[in-house]
């Protein structure tokens, strides 16, 4: 039998994060109808065993809320993540590989991007849409691409220089054919990290956009409504509104941010033997 | 290692001499109660700050929430009774077709730079009004005209018996130094000056020393915009002599304070489009409403809301059931009343053809009974009030869903679709507005709504010359034994609840007596401020 080293203690802390990520999502994902239940004989309840998480002044179960408002924020953030990577890996690579002119305009476009502070591009996105989920998810879908564009076309940038690239050239394959070819499974590791990291941003950002109200209207369970709304009662005590939900982002957020790091470092060749 | 722990040690020791630094620095809170006693501090919402200043041309007193302009007089006053009394005006008549109103003003005003009010400044204050208010309706007001220095005569376009009850709103300005920058410097003639106004926070008002009627008991008064936490915070600390409050907060015990609550006209109700589905306005917005469009749905919501409920559930018992949107108004209806009876809501339900499903929820020629309530997305009684109402309606095998919107899209999606509204004012103008059908639409303006026997007692009730006689025509619009807007009527709106107004006041404080409050929970209770005292 192999020797355990802390290499397999990330896998298994890798495994286990990706369970309690799934298991969050799917409980949410089952509860959306508990959660949109109002009943005002149990409103304003402190966490009990049924209610783990309390009551609102609705009687809005908040455990259900929460659960559903987590679930709610991890599938779009697959989705977002998902489109800003497609999206930063096709400009990464247009940009680098197309020639000057191409990779003017893709340089410019990111900087442009990202000039702009993330969260009113994403206030603008969302409003101009006329809010709902539509403009959420657009919104967080196409403002967060641009740091991983900007370090997949420095990848594409070196691996031009190097021979096998070169090589190809010589051999007459088109700059496509190369880049899909002998490029794409280069960059493909960073891309599914870049792809793991964008999680918490979107996360966060979606939670900050509907804090704000330019996000969903507020009887849908969303982290940052529910957030805005435990807010103006923690003066009343009603700790639990704010405490509960706020805990179980940062704890999803740290642990997407983990998985990412972990799956990093597991696929990172140079790291192999730490 | 033991450095390292030294360290911590030390850290910690800093933390807990921070803390407790901080402590010493909070228990010194300001004690106002040396204060020589006659001047208060009042909290209000932030949204009660009038963003473009004191001028009645735009929104001061008179806008969409009505109240007494105290820097500025008016002509007249409404009373407790919500008649009509005198301020500036002295008399007031109207020609027999209804066209012109002379109204004498008293010659012994000044305004607070020393200048004399006359009728000119009164005509000049309701002509810039007609051309420049944008909150205000004007249109039947033709123009205003000084007679003499004591006398003003309003021609009108139309019939509007009502008229002084605008007058009570519209504080006078003077001709000669109203300006542009009239909002932030404003002089008037009312009970109080503007002293000082800090942007996004406070404004303080002084006693006019030189006030032509009776000198106003509290001579400062510092009013607060406060979130609604914030104005916790600030009745905990002690920092405030009043604070407005919501139900959720009611009740708490804070020592030294008493809770006020006022009963209101400020009412909540829903529109339940009369017309059916498939016809757009002329700006592409759709109209009308399948299910609510048949009169028996509409009956059978209005009688199957248990509103008592509704309050103890939503406002923690402070509020009353409304049956209109003018409740304890002299023109209102007594007959408006509709009793909480389910079975009965279930038999007309019944009887229209709408028949309960598998899943407890009714069906017509295999359409499901469903119900989309809007609510604005800022509102948080409003949206209580919408998902306790889906609640109730679940119970008549009515599908309801609730959402939130803002009121950028709210108005074109009240056309087709149920909104919950929040109304209540002192004059039964807005009546007309929520039931009279528009010219060029011939429906009401905020849900499709048509019904010339109700226009037509309306349009008398304008023309007619008798304030009596003409609340006796806003009544028969509301019912005249066949038709009308209320339960046995056409019923397009479902009223709700009034919300009392809650407000934290020092035990010592006596606010004096109260109008019924209306629509707004700012400024109507500083309307008698200078009659307040301290015991």
């Amino acid at each position: 039998m192999k020797q355990w080293n802390s290499r397999k203690t990330m896998y298994c802390f890798f495994v286990l994060s990706i369970i309690f990520l799934a298991v969050v999502t799917v409980i949410g994902y089952f509860s959306y109808d508990k959660a949109m239940v109002v009943d005002f004989s149990r409103k304003n309840l402190p966490p009990s065993f049924s209610y783990p998480f309390g009551t609102d002044w609705m009687g809005r179960d908040m455990f259900a809320r929460t659960m559903t408002g987590i679930s709610m924020s991890i599938m779009l953030g697959v989705l977002a993540a998902a489109v800003s990577s497609v999206i930063a890996f096709s400009l990464g690579i247009i940009g680098a590989s197309m020639g000057k002119a191409a990779d003017g305009f893709v340089s410019g476009l990111i900087d442009l991007v990202m000039g702009i502070p993330h969260i009113l591009l994403l206030v603008l996105i969302s409003f101009a849409l006329g809010k709902g989920f539509k403009g959420v998810v657009t919104g967080i879908a196409i403002t967060h691409w641009t740091s991983l564009a900007r370090l997949i076309r420095g990848e594409v940038l070196q691996l031009k220089e190097s021979q096998y690239i070169k090589i190809a050239e010589k051999l007459g394959h088109g700059k496509l054919k190369t880049a899909v070819k002998h490029m794409t499974p280069h960059l493909l590791p960073q891309v599914l990290v870049g792809f793991v990291l964008l999680f918490p941003h979107a996360i966060l950002h979606e939670a900050g956009i509907t804090f704000l109200g330019f996000g969903l209207p507020p009887e849908q369970p969303a982290v940052g409504i529910i957030l805005s709304e435990g807010m103006k009662y923690l003066t009343m005590g009603s700790w639990w509104l704010a405490l509960f939900p706020g805990l179980l982002l940062t704890i999803v957020v740290v642990l997407f941010h983990l998985v990412g790091d972990i799956l990093g470092r597991l696929i990172d060749p140079g790291r192999i033997h730490q | 290692m033991t450095k390292q722990r030294i360290n911590i040690i030390l850290m910690m020791v800093m933390i807990i001499l921070l803390i407790s630094g901080c402590k010493d620095e909070n228990t010194e809170t300001p004690d106002f109660s040396s204060e020589i006693r006659d001047s208060v501090v009042v909290v209000m919402g932030v949204t009660s700050e009038p963003e473009a200043g004191f001028d009645p041309a735009y929104g001061w007193g008179a806008g969409e929430h009505v109240h007494e302009p105290l820097i500025q007089s008016t002509l007249t006053v409404t009373g407790k009774d919500l008649s009509i009394g005198y301020d500036l005006a002295t008399s007031m008549e109207v020609s027999d077709d209804g066209l012109n109103w002379v109204v004498k003003v008293r010659d012994d005003v000044s305004f607070t730079d020393g200048e004399k009010l006359t009728a000119e400044d009164v005509a000049f204050t309701y002509n810039t009004l007609k051309s420049t208010s944008s909150v205000n309706d004007f249109t039947m007001l033709d123009r205003a005209e000084a007679a003499d220095g004591t006398t003003v005569v309003f021609h009108m376009n139309r019939p509007y018996s009502i008229w002084p009850y605008t007058m009570a709103t519209v504080g006078i300005v003077p001709e000669h130094s109203y300006g542009p920058n009239y909002g932030e410097n404003p002089v008037g003639s009312g009970r109080y000056v503007l002293k000082q106004w800090d942007r996004g926070q406070q404004v303080i008002l002084e006693a006019n020393s030189n006030y032509y009627g009776e000198a106003p008991n509290i001579k400062k008064v510092t009013i607060l915009f406060m979130e609604e936490d914030g104005a916790l915070a600030a009745i905990r600390a002690g920092q405030a002599d009043l604070a407005y409050t919501a139900a959720p907060y009611a009740n708490m015990n804070i020592p030294g304070y008493e809770l006020l609550s006022f009963q209101t006209v400020d009412n909540r109700g829903f529109n339940l489009p009369a017309i059916p589905s498939g016809s757009v306005s002329a700006d592409g917005v759709p109209v009308g409403n399948d299910f609510t469009c048949d009169v028996k749905v509409r009956r059978a919501i209005n009688m199957g809301i248990n509103r008592e409920e509704m309050i103890e559930n939503v406002l923690n018992g402070y509020g009353s059931p409304a049956y209109s949107v003018c409740d304890k108004m002299p023109w209102y209806e007594p007959s408006s009343k509709a009793e909480y009876n389910q079975s009965g809501a279930n038999a007309l339900l019944d009887e229209a053809g709408w028949l309960k499903g598998a899943d407890g929820i009714r069906e017509k020629d295999g359409k499901r009974a469903e119900l989309l309530l809007l609510y604005p997305a800022s509102d948080s009684v409003r949206q209580a009030l919408a998902a306790d109402t889906v609640n109730q309606l679940k119970k008549l095998g009515i599908d309801g869903q609730i959402q939130g919107v803002g009121w950028d899209t709210a108005y074109d999606s009240a056309q087709s679709n149920p909104l919950v509204w929040g109304w209540g004012a002192h004059t039964p103008m807005e009546f007309y507005n929520i039931y009279h059908t528009m010219k060029d639409t011939g429906l009401a303006a905020y849900s499709p709504y048509a019904n010339v026997r109700v226009d037509r007692y309306m349009d008398e009730a304008l023309a007619e010359k008798d304030m009596g006689k003409s609340n006796e025509l806003w009544r028969k619009a509301q019912w005249d034994g066949e038709t009308g807007i209320t339960h046995e009527g056409d019923i397009p709106w479902v009223w709700l609840v009034n919300i009392d107004h809650l407000y934290w006041s020092r035990e010592d404080l006596n606010v004096a007596e109260q109008k019924i409050h209306p629509h707004g929970h700012g400024w109507s209770i500083v309307n008698n401020v200078d009659q307040w005292g301290w015991e």
